[in-house]
């Protein structure tokens, strides 16, 4: 026996009803694998069904015992060849758990495409089937013939496959406590609507008998329970059911079937919705319990369902009240150090004698450095309100926005802390504005048209400060010089004579 | 003719060529009433002083603090000058009564008011691009008048009213045509006046440009970027933030003259001067990419600019822009790389020290290299190393330094 690859653009081949697809892949109407036990061909639905949809499969899907003339058995899954993208997934998955895939229309079926020959294989020797043999594969070294033994119809196959507990599946994620069901015993169903209620969880529920297949069963309406579907179950609640005997909460697999929270069904009951009928609702409990409820489910928003207290006798007159205008509350609002993570900053506020610094830096960058950045010079200073990369100007107070327009210092917040919008209300502020608060708690507004772009002309009229020059220093002193004056002539009177010394003392002393 | 006071031609000629509005060009000027008017200065003080503020408007984009500026004679010769370039595209010197010989008078007499000494004083360098800065953006509105029978043009001049009266009735037809520099100032009379102007203010020849304009020389300009605050100024005036090929044109100009500038004698120090300011243009290229998400990637401006497909829009000197740093690495690498880009530092960046744009540096240069080949900076190493001589330093010699 021998096969033959493929060649890109082939069109005729010997294996009966396959042909080329788009992509000149040789595809037949089916694809059939093989799986020597059972648990490989629930393993492939597994591994299909959580990759894709097994709904576009269903149409033409068959789950088959079938026998060898040497007697030996396997499990043939028959599915649709919708297209070789899916037939691609499927033979991935089909040889991940250990069998094999064909694809073939009726009675052939030649082995599907692999890594060796991209565009498939073809039979190129197709002999006469044996008698008592249903259909026939063509692999690599062989061709087997198969008998059918009995099909296992893919719903039975589902109903009997029992959920798993799911390490650590009860705690729940916001997104997965979106809809929860609580399957509650009767007597505690208005205690759970009360609670609920007061939690002011969105529910509604509906009583529930699960319908049985025998007449005979009276203990069916016992089984009856209150169904009710929660929408964002808080998780300390959940906790709370997922503990308290009588309650039990399952999670939605699709629309019409739910699995018990901690428990998952082997196959994505998701992908497999056209198995239930659209008039039932089906829920898998654990210990291989499953009731179908009628569907789709009826409930009621349980809000309408809590108690009512009544006192026919007692009728109450309603009590004409004067109406008004609430009066405004006044709050003085201030600034105080921010608690929260620091903000953004967004734009930074120079006081004006600063202003000749601003515009030293100003000249002093390029001008791809002071890219969206917006300036507008008031009496209360000069506001430069950055896009991105404001510490290129290192001056002033820096200021972060508490929503757009609103401007607050850098570390300070808002007291009272009311919403930003509450605040812009109460301000008056609005689009097209800009309103900043200083540290002085003397808020300011500008108009957005007031502003312009920063660069060099923006700030071109701004003189630069001139330092006038103080001298500190002591006056030197000049130097002593000796002048001679002219001298006339002059007399001494008055000047004592002089003592008469010799230079050498008298020999007689 | 009555002589023209010097408060009429400050009014009429000078201040609207420093703050806009309309410039009256009449009979032209000879030398003597620019003589006499150095001497009328000090009666046409209001007059003066409405220039000098102008003028200090102009500069106070450039410099922090514009310095004092008071119009004196040379500022007034070149003021004159061009108003009689200008008056040689005034329809009355096409007239069949105005000789050749006349024109080449005027001519004459317009090169010999601006040949003014070229001046590298930073007041006076300034003072003269206040006064011409908007030479490059002199325009005209020439008006054709067309009716049911006949059509008249007017050059600068408003049509008479008796063409345009009865529009209905004699289908008349008002055509505005705008012409610029190259039709006022760059045509073959007024070409060599202007050039003679422009070599006496390379302030503006640095800041501005137009593509009739004569080319930039470098060695009259070098001396601007020394002047740190002035050569900033111009940088940034090359560099706006703006398109690629806007961005590009400003520094390909400069990068074109520095070409020329190879081909003849320059002294060394100004061929470094010149090298290390346009990489210093280079520098800003990459500056302004530092706001990219991935910092690595491929810088947009010179995939635009020196794009294959794109090479025959490519502006003169673009080339060189771009192969310059390059080049400059294999022949003195101490100004091939703009300070404060250290590159190839292992370890943390040193303090002042930018290692985004280090980066940036690191992948415009290699993706320069890419787009215009080894060959090309070789090239232009080849010819920068006629110019520029790296002494070959004894590592034990110590070097003094001038103390003043």
């Amino acid at each position: 026996m021998a096969l033959e690859h493929v060649a890109q653009g082939q069109t005729r081949f010997f294996t009966p009803g396959v042909a080329p697809d788009p992509r000149g892949i040789l595809l037949g109407r089916s694809c059939l694998m093989t799986f020597p036990t059972l648990e490989g061909a629930v393993s492939w639905l597994r591994l299909y069904s959580s990759e894709a949809s097994l709904d576009e499969l269903m149409a033409g899907l068959s789950i088959t015992k079938a026998r060898t003339a040497l007697g030996s058995r396997e499990i043939v899954i028959i599915v649709p060849a919708v297209s070789s993208y899916a037939s691609d997934r499927a033979a991935r998955l089909a040889r991940l758990v250990g069998g094999a895939i064909y694809t073939g229309t009726a009675k052939h079926f030649v082995k599907y495409r692999d890594d060796r020959s991209p565009y498939g294989y073809d039979a190129v020797d197709i002999g006469a089937m044996p008698q008592n043999a249903d259909f026939m594969v063509h692999g690599d070294e062989f061709a087997q013939a198969y008998a059918r033994e009995g099909d296992l119809p893919f719903a039975r196959l589902l109903f009997r496959l029992s959920i798993r507990k799911l390490p650590g599946g009860e705690r729940l994620g916001p997104d997965d406590r979106g809809e929860l069901y609580l399957a509650v015993a009767h007597g505690l169903a208005d205690g759970i609507i009360r609670y609920l209620w007061r939690n002011r969880v969105e529910a509604q529920a509906g009583l529930f008998d699960p319908q049985s297949p025998s007449a005979f069963d009276d203990h069916a309406r016992d089984r009856g329970y209150m169904l009710i579907r929660a929408r964002n179950l808080p998780e300390r609640i959940l906790h709370l059911f997922l503990g308290t005997p009588g309650i039990d909460v399952f999670r939605p697999a699709g629309a019409s079937c739910a699995v018990a929270v901690g428990y998952e069904h082997p196959i994505d009951l998701a992908s497999c919705q056209s198995v239930f009928p659209p008039d039932t609702f089906h829920v898998f409990w654990p210990g291989d319990r499953v009731d179908a409820l009628p569907g789709p489910l009826a409930l009621s928003d349980i809000a309408d369902l809590t108690r009512v207290d009544l006192h026919l006798d007692r009728p109450r007159e309603a009590a004409p009240h004067g109406g008004g205008a609430a009066e405004p509350i006044g709050v003085e609002l201030r600034l105080a150090a921010a608690m929260g993570p620091p903000r953004r900053v967004v734009a930074t506020l120079i006081p004006l004698e600063h202003g000749t610094r601003l515009k030293r830096i100003l000249f002093a960058l390029p001008p791809v450095s002071l890219r969206g950045h917006r300036v507008a010079v008031t009496d209360r200073g000069i506001l430069v309100i950055g896009s991105e990369n404001l510490d290129v100007i290192p001056l002033g107070q820096l200021l972060c926005e508490l929503t757009p327009g609103l401007l607050v210092p850098l570390g300070m917040d808002v007291v009272p802390r009311v919403s930003p919008e509450v605040l812009a209300r109460a301000l008056g502020h609005g689009a097209g504005l800009v309103t900043v608060f200083t540290p002085d708690d003397r808020p300011f507004q500008i108009a957005e048209g007031s502003f312009a772009t920063l660069e060099r002309r923006a700030l071109a009229k701004l003189e630069p400060e001139r330092a006038g020059v103080e001298d500190y220093s002591v006056v030197a002193s000049e130097d002593a010089q000796v002048i001679n004056d002219a001298v006339g002539r002059f007399a001494l009177w008055g000047f004592p004579d002089a003592p008469d010394r010799k230079l050498l003392p008298s020999g007689d002393k | 003719m009555a002589r023209i006071h010097v408060r009429q031609f400050l009014d009429t000629f000078v201040r609207p060529l420093v703050a806009g509005g309309e410039l009256h060009v009449s009979a032209p000027i000879p030398t003597e009433d620019v003589d006499r008017w150095e001497h009328e200065l000090g009666e046409a003080t209001p007059e003066l002083v409405a220039v000098d503020e102008a003028r200090t408007a102009v500069l106070s984009t450039i410099v922090v603090r514009p310095p004092a500026l008071v119009l004196d004679r040379d500022e007034l010769a070149l003021a004159a000058g061009l108003h009689d370039a200008l008056f040689l595209v005034h329809p009355r010197a096409e007239r069949w009564s105005v000789s050749e010989r006349q024109r080449r008078k005027i001519i004459d007499t317009a090169l010999g008011l601006v040949s003014q000494p070229l001046t590298t004083n930073r007041t006076r360098v300034m003072a003269r691009h206040a006064l011409l800065h908007r030479v490059f953006h002199l325009t005209r509105h020439d008006t054709t008048v067309s009716w049911w029978t006949g059509r008249a043009r007017f050059h600068g001049q408003k049509p008479s009213r008796r063409l345009t009266a009865w529009r209905g009735l004699r289908r008349v037809r008002e055509e505005v045509n705008v012409v610029d520099f190259d039709e006022l100032l760059a045509v073959p009379d007024t070409a060599p006046i202007i050039a003679t102007l422009l070599r006496r203010t390379p302030l503006t020849q640095l800041l501005d440009s137009h593509p009739g304009a004569p080319p930039l020389h470098w060695e009259d300009a070098v001396f601007v970027l020394r002047d740190h605050e002035l050569a900033r100024a111009v940088a940034y005036r090359l560099v706006p933030d703006a398109p690629p090929r806007e961005v590009v044109v400003g520094p390909a100009r400069l990068a074109a003259a520095f070409e020329q500038m190879l081909e003849r004698a320059p002294d060394e120090a100004d061929v470094r001067a010149v090298a290390a300011f346009l990489v210093h243009l280079a520098a800003l290229f990459c500056l302004g990419e530092l706001t990219m998400r991935e910092p690595m990637a491929k810088s947009p401006l010179l995939s635009t600019v020196l794009a294959a497909e794109a090479a025959a829009q490519r502006p003169r000197g673009l080339a060189t822009l771009f192969a310059l740093p390059g080049a400059l690495a294999l022949v003195d690498p101490r100004i091939a790389v703009p300070p404060g880009i250290e590159l190839g530092a292992k370890g943390p960046p040193r303090p002042g020290t930018m290692s985004a744009l280090a980066a940036r540096w690191t992948v415009q240069r290699m993706q320069s290299a890419e787009l215009l080949g080894d060959a090309m900076i070789e090239a232009l190493a080849a010819r920068l190393r006629r110019h520029l001589h790296v002494p070959v330093r004894d590592p034990g010699e110590v070097g003094v330094r001038p103390t003043a």
